[in-house]
Order: structure tokens, then C-alpha cells, then sequence
């Protein structure tokens, strides 16, 4: 299996490479430059000029994207434009807070979807089951911008449950154990709402996997030999109904990371998604393809962890 | 959508001996909740449809700054917005374009994601290794991320772009999942035994595995419409939606990032919300139902 | 079936529940439009509003007593306490403490409260003597003097020394640098240029007379100098902290992002890049230490800034938007504080293009759609923008009348008509000059009776953006004019300058919008050489008339003022910019901040030291 992975590991970089251009092109097309926003009647557009031939923007495209690839397969992703600091300062920062926001909303995530789905799809077309599924049709429905608005209001803003902004209470130091609660703490209700309207697809998933289940014949088999029903589900069903949420689950998390646009917009919650989208709009290159490559490379990941993870639970399919 | 997912299961019933549409038929009268999605629905899209034809757009979009936020009432049944502009008739016209993007999308998606994903997952091999390796590019491409970039480049920016850009990008998360079904599938005895009577590869799939991927498909293709309204609400939220002018269901509840609007003038997005929930659950019975017809084992009747 | 609906009516129950909760009342929101003119607007502050008020203007006058300019509080003060500041914004704050570096603005509300400027404003934002330093200019010689007073200290208790009056010149002039403002200002220092190109080690022009006087030496000295332009830099560098820095890597050092020594009311104690800064009275302010201990500095997310008013969380609101007054009007736990900003939205008509390689405008009256003058006023009176600034904007934005901002009160001619709702002279204006509709569309042709299609670009935005968008191509129709948008719907900002910028044929008119800064001198926008001149216009004796502006003539401030008001009153005739609307600033500040004011002439921000606080914990709204 090692070998394998190291296989996957290796196509990931032409993956990789390709994507890279891809990106790199789209970004160039963007219309401006980090430089159009400084526009006001104080700057000379002359110096602004010297600027972006300073920055190489006026060279032509292959060129820049040379230099850029050159040095990012050194690690190097260049300055920000606007942060004015290295790209991978910048992006570390950030990319910790949305990786464990991500974790924490996946944990969340099946905590609450799994035994929902299970129950759901084990008592079947009951009140319980309609009310589940209910419960997951309306989650899908609601804008995660209304929920999260709604429960920041409500648990933020009026009980004080929870803090209403940021990552991180600015008076303890990096390192402390204060630090380390106080990034928790400020994680919960973003992922908590995350959580809450991410559950339907492995609810559903979950739930007719298992009604499927019921009727196989292995199952049929298992009952027949007296099998008490709590045991059939819990080892023969409950296991072979995994497969298809294992499978996702790598996918999950990447889908948590990207889906973080929102949650860290309305939150004010300094992680990629947030940076994507004020880069984007201040067309800040470095950033821009640097994210990009980031996610990509996460998505990689989660697939290969997917893949995996699906070859352990099903031994009848083997990761090529 | 529902039109796609029977002609499928029609193919399906054609050679087996009984009954085919009938089964259908049985199965929704036995269940008269789906009966009853089923008609709404119907209803609901075409009266939808009618009624946003006879609707005059221009004069519906016409900017009344002495009728902002106008509650329900007499002039507007359900109120108007920041612009004084019908929220009813921006519901249906809304609701009108959203469907048919929805209904756009998920047909080019699925059908795509089903074929490659079946192809594959049958075959295995080179054609199943080629594949993979070009939905792997896919999956390496942060879609939304990229969406977002696209929307931002293309001058012209209106539902046709949507659809495609959008299309591009989901339809390999369908394949993926067909094919990880229809590859243990067709390690099942009942395929090697057809294998060995010598049943073309082709029949196979659409006769035999397709149907025992038809329950995950249903709920993939319901899930896939309403999330398809729901990127498209996210991305009106971050400011890359359809272009205002056209109005739908994203734009719509979006609005309800002005808390003013979420709070406190709900009739502006609420109708909307409630629209897509129905919707979504409409669809949800009538595919149960459709998933019964085509799985023996589960019929009520 | 029917325990399906009632599961649906409990879900809606349930939701309009939770929206109860979190909403403060339903209720009392009809009457919208006319429910911002506050009762709590105090007129006896707003002495430089005032003043305008006295010149007879007639859109603003009504606005005067819109909201007061500071609040003072009778309350009995806390000793120290923290004053929180929520700064508004969607994005993460770029962190970069340093006036020769920042280019983010939001950057610039924060160092305020810990700010290296050595000179304070009049009304006019001319430089006056009650600061750090004070200056006397030498126009003859082109020279100016600059002194500090004595025994002003930085932070770290280091005393503030010329040298630390030079090192942002070096900073700026250095090869190295890579910020904006090594421009045509700057290089007017003498041998700002030498240095640059690193003939010299020094800047020439620059010479430490004694401990406390700085002399300056320019190639021409224009009335700019005393609103801090022609090159002279306001601000101070901690020269004992980052001389030794090299300039290339000063922007990434902790002497900038980390730990700032600054001069003033309060010093920054700790950071969460681009979430929140913390800071700490500073003990050596030259005025005195602050009453305060401390304040935060936090980013707030726009959609949730009014609930955290409402709920006291903060006591003061940077960057509040104007269109969310509306969310916090009924709040009793604020006061909402308003002042003009140094701000017009204009409609622009392209009258020619830029020659880039000559740097030089090229006006083509006749080969520009809206080559007509009557054409562009009438364009100008056809725009309902009084009622976008009242229903849109809550009134917080007013139908301009000039292209200077009231704020410059000397300079301002509150007497121009300007282009107000009239869509009957708009009419008939189109009517002689020829625009009339042939084919009886409604409609109508151009001079030769061929269709007229005129395109307009405008930058994308919230959905009031959009919203007045159509609103505007409505009032243009109304009087008869065909006008679309140019790529077919709003444009995103960054094309949009890019479009308007290269002189895109798809575009005939635009709107846009310019943020004044505190030097009104409009040559940078207008002037022939300028690239900002987007409507690309120019003339004898608008250049004329721009060259008298900064002309040393212009010393003489009446001279200066009766200049400006020609201009103004050209450009209002000739139309190939109409401004549409000046814009509030509004400040929200709780209850229990005492003295907070945000008069341009008295600004909490340079007098932190006088600010208090009356309760340990922020007001919160009782509805």
C-alpha cells in the first residue's frame, strides 16, 4: 500500500503543475492589477507606473510565470502585494485557523450526522425518520449566511455565550494555555453552525445506504441465524453503510476548508477563505495563485485520505 | 430532473417482463405523499413558468424609490424590496430562472457524472484510470474558488455562462460517486454470472447495476438541485451572483445578509427560502418513490 | 398529509421565534424614509458646518443639524478604563504602523490612536502652530522652516529629535523604496533626486539649522505648503529605531508590524495581525498622559456591526456605512455623530482620450458622443438625485453642487446652482440643442436623427449600487435618452478604472466618485497633463485658471478663493464632470464615552488624552 500512495503522491505534482498554469493565466486575466487600487487624486500615476515595472507586471506573461514557478518550487511564493509580507508568513497564519476550524466542524459534523442518519435510516418512514429527514432538507435550504447570522445574534451577541469576532483574544500570548482556549473558544460557533448545516448529505447518504442494507441478502442471512437486531446493525450494516460516507470524508474536509468563504466572512474570522476573497478584490497575485496551489494540494490529500480510508473499510476495492 | 431520472428507470423496465411505467404508476398511488409532490410539482413548475412569461420584466424591475421596503399588503402581495420592486413577481421570475438553471445544470452533471462514472467503474482499466486521473485534475481545482475567478473575468456575465461554468465543475463529483458504487457492484456475483453468460457489457450496467445505483442517485440528484441554488445563493452573497437584473432565488435570500433585511423586512427573502425547502422536499418524496419503483424490494405494492 | 403541513407551520413558527429573539422590534418601521431626521441632532455644536450653513448654501442647509459634531456627557468619569473601537470592514487590517509605508486607510484609523503627526488643522486643513512642530515659509527663497517644540518624547521615552524629522525623507527618497510616495511632490525637494539615484548619501535640501529647526530647500513653493504638500512630510519616524534597518526590508521588521515607537496619546501593546490591536496609554505623550488606560482596536464584519452597537460592545464605530443607519436609528445607547467628508460622486462624459505617450489630454469635442454641452447639463438635471439621497441614503448624502467639497469652506462657492432635479429644462434643453425624437419611440435621435445610443459605466457595489443604477437609466428615459450599460450590467471596480482609464470606446459617460484628500488644488484631476483627467477635457482657460490656483500669486488667499470659484463655476457650464453628491461620515459613539468629538478643527484623535469613560461597561440599547 506504501508504494501506492507514493505513486499517488508522485502524479500529484504534474496535477499539480498544471494547475499552477491554469491559475496563473486566469489570475493574469484578472482586470487590474494590485496597483489599481491605489488610485486616488494624492498618488502620481507616473510613480505608480514605475511601480508596476519595478513588480515585473509589464513583462509578458510566460515570463512572470517563470520567475514565479521557479522560485515557488523553492518554496518561495513571493511578497503580497498589498500585505506587503511574504506569502507563506501570510498564509500561515491563516491557513492554521481555517484548518482547525475545519477539523473542529467535521468532528461536529459526524458527531451529529451519524447517529441521525443511522437512526433515520434504521426506523424508517416512522415519525423519527420524517423528522430527520425533514430536519436535513430544511439545514440544506437555509443560506449558511442566515444561519450563521441568526446564532451569532442570538448566542453572540444576546446570551454572550460565545465570542462574536476574530480568532483569538488579543491579550494572551502565543504559546499559553489562555492562547490555545481562546482560539477554541472563538472556533465553537463557527463550527458549530458549519456543522449543523453540512450533516444532510451524510444523512441522506447514511440513511438509504443502510434501507438499502436491510434488505441484502447477507443481512437477511445474519437475522435468520437469530442475530439480535441491535448486533446486525451494529457490525454487518453500520460498517458496510460507512463505505460511501468514508469515502467522502476526505472530500469533506477539503469541501469544509473551501466552504469556510462564508462562514469566515460573516464571523470575522481571519482564515484562507476570507484572505481568498479580499485578495481576489485587490487583485493580489502572490496570494491569489498561492491559495489556489494551497487548496489544491489539500484536495489531493483528501482525496488520497478518502481512497484510503475507503480501502480499509471495504477490502474488496484496492486503491490504485 | 424528474423527467430524466423516469426516463432512466424507463429503460430500465422496458425488457423486464411485468410491468415498467406501471410500476411507476403503482407505486405513487400507493403513496399519496408522493402522488401529492408529485402533482405540486408539476404545478408548481409550469405554473411557474407560465406565469413568469406573461410577467413584463422591464416594468416588474422598475426601480420605485417611494415604495422601499413596502410591507405585504394591497399594492404588493408580498411586499417589495430596497428598490421598491414586487417581491412576488421576483419570486416567480426568480424562481423561474433558478429551476431552469438548477434543472440545466444537474442534466449536463448528471448524465455526464453517470456515464463516465458507470464506464469506469465496469471497465476498470485504462479507460477507468484515464478518467480518474482527469476527474483527480477536477478534484485538484477548488471550484469555488475558481468559479469565483471565472465569473469576476468573463465580461459577459449571465445565466448561459453560469450554467456552464458551474456544470464543468460539479459533474465529477457525480462520476466519482457512481463509479466507487458500480466498481464493488460489479464484483457482485449477479454480474460475474452475466459476465459469464456472455450479456453485452452495456446491458449489464444499464440493466443490471444502474438499478442498484438508483437509490444513491436519487438522493445525489435531489441534493445536486438544491445545491445548485445553494451555491448560487452563496455566491450572489459574496457578491458574484447573476448580474441583479436577473432576478432568482439565490439573489433573493441573499438579501438577508443586511440584517435590517434578515430581522426585520423578512418578506423580502423568507418566500424565497420557504420556495427552495418545498421544493427540495417535493423533490425528495417523488425520488423515494421513484427509488421504490425501481427497487423490487422495497415496492409498497 | 396534514401532519406534514402542520410540521411546516411549526418549522415557520419556529423561525419567525428565532427571528423575534434576535430582532429588537418588528414593528415601528413603517415611515421609514423620514425616521432618520433624529431628534437627537444637537445643533449648537458644528462650528465649521456652521459656517457653511452662513453662506447661503441651499442643499446643505436643511443637513446642518443632521448630526451633531461631538457629544460631551455629563456623566461622572471612570478612572482609566479601555475605549473600544470597532473598525468595520470585511477584510483583515494590513498591520503596516508606519505613514511612509501604510497603504491600506484602515491602517491609518489605527495609528491614529498612536500617531507620529506633527501638525495640527484648521478648517481648511491648513497646517497651524498648536502641534509638535510649526512651520514658517520663506516664499521668496523657497524655504520653509520647520520647528519642533521641546521636550516632546516618543514612547520609549527617547526625546523627539530633527533627525527624526528627516528619516522619513530618507525612507521615501531611497532607492529601495517601493511605496507610492516618491512622486512629483516629493522630488520638489532639492536633491530628493540625487538621492534616489543614489548620487548623494543625503538629501540636499534638507539641513538641521539647530536641535529644533529644520530647514527645507524646493525648487517652488505653491499655497499647497500650508496644506502639507510641494513635499513637505507631516509625520515623524523614530529615527533611533529604524535607521539601522535596511529600507527593503522595513515594512516586513517588527519596528513597523510589531512594536511601533510613536508619539502619540498611546502606544500599541499587542497585535493579532489583522484582527485586533491593543493599546496602552502612552505615559510620555506630549500633552499629557491620557485619562484612558488603553484602547482595542477591532475589525468587525459589516453585516454584524449595528447588533454589536445595539449591544454596547463597542464604544466607537470607524468606517460605519451610511446605509446601515437605519439598522441602529432606534438605538438609545449611542449617539450617532456626523460630518461631511472630503468626498463627491460625479458623472463623467469621455470629451476626448489620453496620449500616453506624450502624457498629454486630447479633447475631441466633436468626435464625442456627448460633444454637446445642452446634451451633458441636460444629462445633469435629469438625474433624480435628490431622491436617491434621501431614500437610498437616508439623506445622508446630498446633491452636490461644485467640485469642491463644502468641508473647504474658503474655497467652496456655495452660490452655484448646480444641476438639481428639473427633468423639464432637461427637456427642453435637449429639445434646442436638436435631440429630438424622429420616429416617435419615445426616443430620441441624435442632431442628424440617427438612433442615439449613449453607454454608461458604473462600478458595482451592494444592491443600493445596483438599485440606483437602474434608477438613473429610468430618469434618463424618462426625458428621452437611450442610455445602457456598457458591458451590460455594473462593473467591478477594478475593470472599471482599468476601462475608464484606457479610454474604452464602450464607454460615453461614467460615474465614479473621488475622495478629495486634504490639498484641494484640483490640478491633479483636471489639468491637461493629468491622468485622473478622465473626462478628458481641457481648455485654455481651464488650464489657465488651474495654473493660478498654485500660482505663488495664490499666496494671497483671496486671490486663491476668487480663482477657485472660477473654476468651479467653468466647470459647472461646461459640464464634462457634474458632481452628484457629497457624502456623511457618520460616527456612532456609546453613551458612556465622555468628550469624543470628530470636528475636522477639534478631533478626538488629536486630543485622546481629554477622552473618558463614565461606566466600566458599554451602554446597551433598551429596544
Amino acid at each position: 500500500m506504501w508504494k501506492i500512495i507514493v505513486r499517488r503522491v508522485l502524479i500529484m505534482i504534474p496535477q499539480l503543475f498544471v494547475l499552477s498554469l491554469l491559475i496563473f493565466i486566469l489570475a493574469k486575466q484578472l482586470p487590474g492589477d494590485p496597483f489599481t487600487g491605489l488610485l486616488t487624486p494624492d498618488t502620481d500615476p507616473n510613480r505608480i507606473e514605475e511601480l508596476r515595472e519595478l513588480a515585473g507586471l509589464n513583462d509578458p506573461w510566460y515570463v512572470q510565470y517563470v520567475n514565479w514557478i521557479g522560485n515557488a518550487a523553492q518554496g518561495d511564493f513571493g511578497k503580497s502585494y498589498t500585505y506587503k509580507i511574504k506569502v507563506s508568513t501570510l498564509i500561515g497564519e491563516k491557513a492554521l485557523n481555517t484548518f482547525w476550524l475545519s477539523l473542529v466542524s467535521a468532528i461536529i459534523l459526524y458527531l451529529i450526522a451519524i447517529p441521525l442518519g443511522v437512526l433515520a435510516g434504521r426506523y424508517q418512514d416512522t415519525i423519527f425518520d420524517k423528522i430527520i429527514v425533514f430536519y436535513s432538507f430544511v439545514t440544506y435550504a437555509i443560506p449558511t449566511f442566515v444561519l450563521a447570522l441568526i446564532f451569532l445574534f442570538i448566542f453572540g451577541y444576546q446570551l454572550h455565550w460565545f465570542p462574536t469576532v476574530g480568532s483569538v483574544d488579543v491579550k494572551y500570548d502565543p504559546g499559553t494555555a489562555g492562547y490555545f482556549w481562546s482560539k477554541l473558544y472563538h472556533m465553537l460557533l463557527p463550527a458549530i453552525t458549519t456543522a449543523i448545516l453540512g450533516t444532510t448529505s451524510v444523512i441522506q447518504y447514511l440513511r438509504s445506504e443502510i434501507i438499502d442494507a436491510k434488505s441484502l441478502d447477507y443481512v437477511r442471512t445474519a437475522r435468520s441465524k437469530g442475530i439480535p437486531v441491535n448486533k446486525v446493525y451494529s457490525r454487518h450494516i453500520f460498517r458496510n453503510s460507512l463505505l460511501p460516507i468514508a469515502a467522502f470524508l476526505g472530500f469533506t474536509i477539503t469541501g469544509l476548508l473551501v466552504g469556510s468563504i462564508f462562514i469566515e466572512t460573516i464571523f470575522g474570522y481571519p482564515g484562507m477563505g476570507q484572505l481568498f476573497i479580499s485578495s481576489l478584490l485587490s487583485r493580489d497575485y502572490s496570494v491569489i495563485t498561492a491559495l489556489v496551489m494551497l487548496f489544491g494540494l489539500l484536495a489531493l490529500l483528501g482525496s488520497l485520505l478518502s481512497d484510503i480510508i475507503m480501502s480499509i473499510v471495504d477490502p474488496r476495492i484496492r486503491i490504485e | 430532473m424528474v423527467k430524466e431520472a423516469t426516463v432512466d428507470s424507463n429503460k430500465v423496465e422496458i425488457n423486464s417482463p411485468p410491468t415498467g411505467m406501471q410500476v411507476v404508476f403503482r407505486e405513487f398511488r400507493k403513496d399519496r405523499l408522493a402522488m401529492f409532490s408529485l402533482i405540486s410539482l408539476v404545478l408548481v413548475i409550469v405554473g411557474v413558468f407560465i406565469w413568469a412569461w406573461l410577467i413584463d420584466q422591464e416594468a416588474l424591475m422598475r426601480v420605485s424609490l417611494r415604495d422601499k421596503y413596502a410591507e405585504p399588503g394591497e399594492k404588493f402581495f408580498l411586499g417589495a424590496d430596497l428598490g421598491g420592486k414586487d417581491i412576488l413577481g421576483q419570486l416567480v421570475i426568480g424562481a423561474r430562472n433558478s429551476i431552469a438553471i438548477a434543472i440545466a445544470i444537474t442534466i449536463i452533471t448528471v448524465t455526464f457524472g453517470i456515464i463516465v462514472g458507470l464506464v469506469c467503474g465496469y471497465f476498470g482499466g485504462w479507460i477507468d484510470n484515464m478518467f480518474m486521473r482527469i476527474i483527480d485534475f477536477f478534484i485538484t481545482i477548488p471550484s469555488l474558488m475558481v468559479i469565483i475567478v471565472f465569473v469576476t473575468i468573463i465580461p459577459k456575465y449571465t445565466v448561459k455562462e453560469f450554467i456552464l461554468i458551474m456544470s464543468l465543475f460539479l459533474w465529477t463529483s457525480t462520476a466519482r460517486l457512481v463509479r466507487s458504487k458500480a466498481l464493488s457492484e460489479s464484483r457482485r456475483d449477479y454480474v460475474n454470472a452475466s459476465k459469464t453468460m456472455g450479456t453485452p457489457g452495456i446491458l449489464i450496467i444499464f440493466k443490471e447495476i444502474m438499478p442498484n445505483l438508483s437509490s444513491i442517485l436519487i438522493v445525489e440528484l435531489t441534493l445536486s438541485f438544491a445545491g445548485n441554488v445553494g451555491i448560487e445563493t452563496g455566491l450572489s452573497y459574496l457578491g458574484f451572483g447573476l448580474p441583479p437584473q436577473t432576478p432568482s432565488l439565490g439573489t433573493l435570500v441573499s438579501y438577508a445578509n443586511n440584517p435590517l433585511v434578515l430581522q426585520e423586512k423578512w418578506w423580502v427573502w423568507i418566500p424565497a427560502a420557504i420556495f427552495i425547502l418545498l421544493m427540495m422536499l417535493g423533490i425528495n418524496y417523488v425520488g423515494q418513490a421513484l427509488r421504490r419503483s425501481a427497487d423490487a424490494k422495497q415496492r409498497l405494492g | 398529509m396534514n401532519k406534514k403541513l402542520w410540521g411546516l407551520l411549526a418549522l415557520l413558527l419556529a423561525f419567525m421565534l428565532v427571528l423575534a429573539a434576535c430582532s429588537s422590534d418588528g414593528e415601528e418601521t413603517t415611515g421609514t424614509d423620514d425616521g432618520t431626521k433624529t431628534e437627537e441632532a444637537t445643533p449648537e455644536e458644528g462650528t465649521e458646518e456652521g459656517t457653511e450653513g452662513e453662506a447661503e448654501e441651499p442643499v446643505a442647509e436643511d443637513s446642518d443639524a443632521l448630526f451633531p459634531l461631538a457629544i460631551e456627557n455629563d456623566g461622572e468619569a471612570i478612572s482609566g478604563g479601555t475605549l473600544k473601537v470597532a473598525l468595520s470592514k470585511d477584510e483583515p487590517f494590513q498591520g503596516i504602523f508606519s505613514y511612509v509605508l501604510y497603504e491600506d486607510a484602515y491602517d491609518d484609523e489605527i495609528m491614529k490612536y498612536a500617531s507620529n503627526s506633527l501638525f495640527e488643522t484648521d478648517g481648511d486643513f491648513l497646517l497651524t502652530d498648536e502641534g509638535i512642530a510649526s512651520i514658517e515659509v520663506d516664499q521668496d527663497n523657497n524655504k520653509v522652516l520647520v520647528k519642533i517644540r521641546e521636550g516632546v518624547k516618543w514612547s520609549d521615552g527617547e526625546p523627539l529629535k530633527i533627525e527624526d524629522l528627516i528619516q522619513p525623507y530618507l525612507i521615501i527618497g531611497h532607492k529601495d523604496y517601493t511605496g507610492v510616495r516618491y512622486d512629483v511632490d516629493f522630488q520638489n525637494i532639492i536633491g530628493a533626486v540625487e538621492y534616489h539615484d543614489g548620487k548623494a548619501d543625503t538629501i540636499s535640501g534638507l539641513k538641521k539649522i539647530d536641535e529644533t529647526t529644520l530647514e527645507m530647500s524646493f525648487n517652488k513653493l505653491s499655497p499647497a505648503i500650508f496644506s502639507g504638500g510641494d513635499g513637505l512630510w507631516t509625520y515623524a519616524e523614530p529615527s533611533h529605531m529604524i535607521k539601522d534597518i535596511p529600507i527593503a526590508e522595513l515594512v516586513e521588521s517588527d519596528a513597523v508590524r510589531k512594536n511601533p515607537v510613536t508619539l502619540g496619546a498611546f502606544k500599541i501593546d499587542k497585535i493579532v495581525p489583522g484582527e485586533s490591536v491593543q493599546l496602552v496609554a502612552n505615559e510620555h505623550f506630549w500633552k499629557g498622559k491620557p485619562k484612558l488606560d488603553g484602547v482595542l482596536v477591532k475589525v468587525v464584519p459589516t453585516s454584524s456591526i449595528s447588533v454589536a452597537l445595539k449591544q454596547g460592545e463597542y464604544d466607537v464605530a470607524i468606517s460605519f456605512n451610511a446605509s446601515k443607519m437605519e439598522e441602529i436609528k432606534d438605538a438609545d445607547n449611542m449617539d450617532v455623530l456626523g460630518r461631511q467628508e472630503l468626498y463627491y460622486s460625479y458623472l463623467g462624459f469621455k470629451l476626448g482620450k489620453y496620449d500616453y505617450e506624450n502624457n498629454v489630454v486630447v479633447t475631441d469635442i466633436e468626435g464625442s458622443k456627448t460633444g454637446d454641452v445642452k446634451l451633458r447639463q441636460a444629462m445633469g438635471y435629469a438625474l433624480d438625485v435628490e431622491q436617491v439621497a434621501e431614500v437610498f441614503y437616508n439623506n445622508l448624502r446630498e446633491r452636490a453642487n461644485s467640485l469642491i467639497p463644502p468641508v473647504f469652506a474658503s474655497f467652496y462657492d456655495a452660490s452655484l446652482e448646480g444641476y438639481t432635479y428639473d427633468p423639464d429644462k432637461a427637456a427642453a434643453l435637449l429639445d434646442e440643442a436638436g435631440f429630438k425624437d424622429v420616429d416617435g419611440d419615445g426616443i430620441r435621435e441624435d442632431k442628424a436623427g440617427k438612433p442615439l445610443e449613449i453607454k454608461f459605466a458604473t462600478m458595482a457595489g451592494d444592491d443600493i449600487a445596483e438599485d440606483i443604477t437602474q434608477f438613473y437609466l429610468q430618469n434618463w428615459k424618462d426625458v428621452g435618452l437611450n442610455v445602457t450599460l456598457t458591458t451590460g450590467r455594473t462593473i467591478e471596480f477594478n475593470s472599471f478604472y482599468d476601462k475608464v482609464q484606457a479610454d474604452d470606446p464602450e464607454i460615453d459617460i461614467f460615474m465614479a466618485a473621488w475622495g478629495t484628500g486634504t490639498n484641494p488644488s484640483p490640478a491633479g484631476l483636471y489639468s491637461k497633463t493629468a491622468e485622473y483627467n478622465f473626462s478628458r477635457y481641457s481648455s485654455d482657460f481651464l488650464e489657465e485658471t488651474l495654473t493660478n490656483i498654485d500660482s505663488p500669486k495664490a499666496f494671497d488667499a483671496d486671490y486663491r478663493a476668487k480663482e477657485f470659484r472660477a473654476w468651479q463655476e467653468y466647470m459647472v457650464e461646461q459640464a464634462p464632470i457634474i458632481p452628484t453628491m457629497y457624502r456623511y461620515e457618520l460616527v456612532p459613539v456609546n453613551k458612556r464615552v465622555k468628550n469624543w468629538s470628530i470636528d475636522y478643527t477639534n478631533e478626538s484623535h488629536s486630543n485622546l488624552q481629554d477622552v473618558e469613560l463614565v461606566s466600566d461597561t458599554g451602554v446597551k440599547s433598551s429596544k
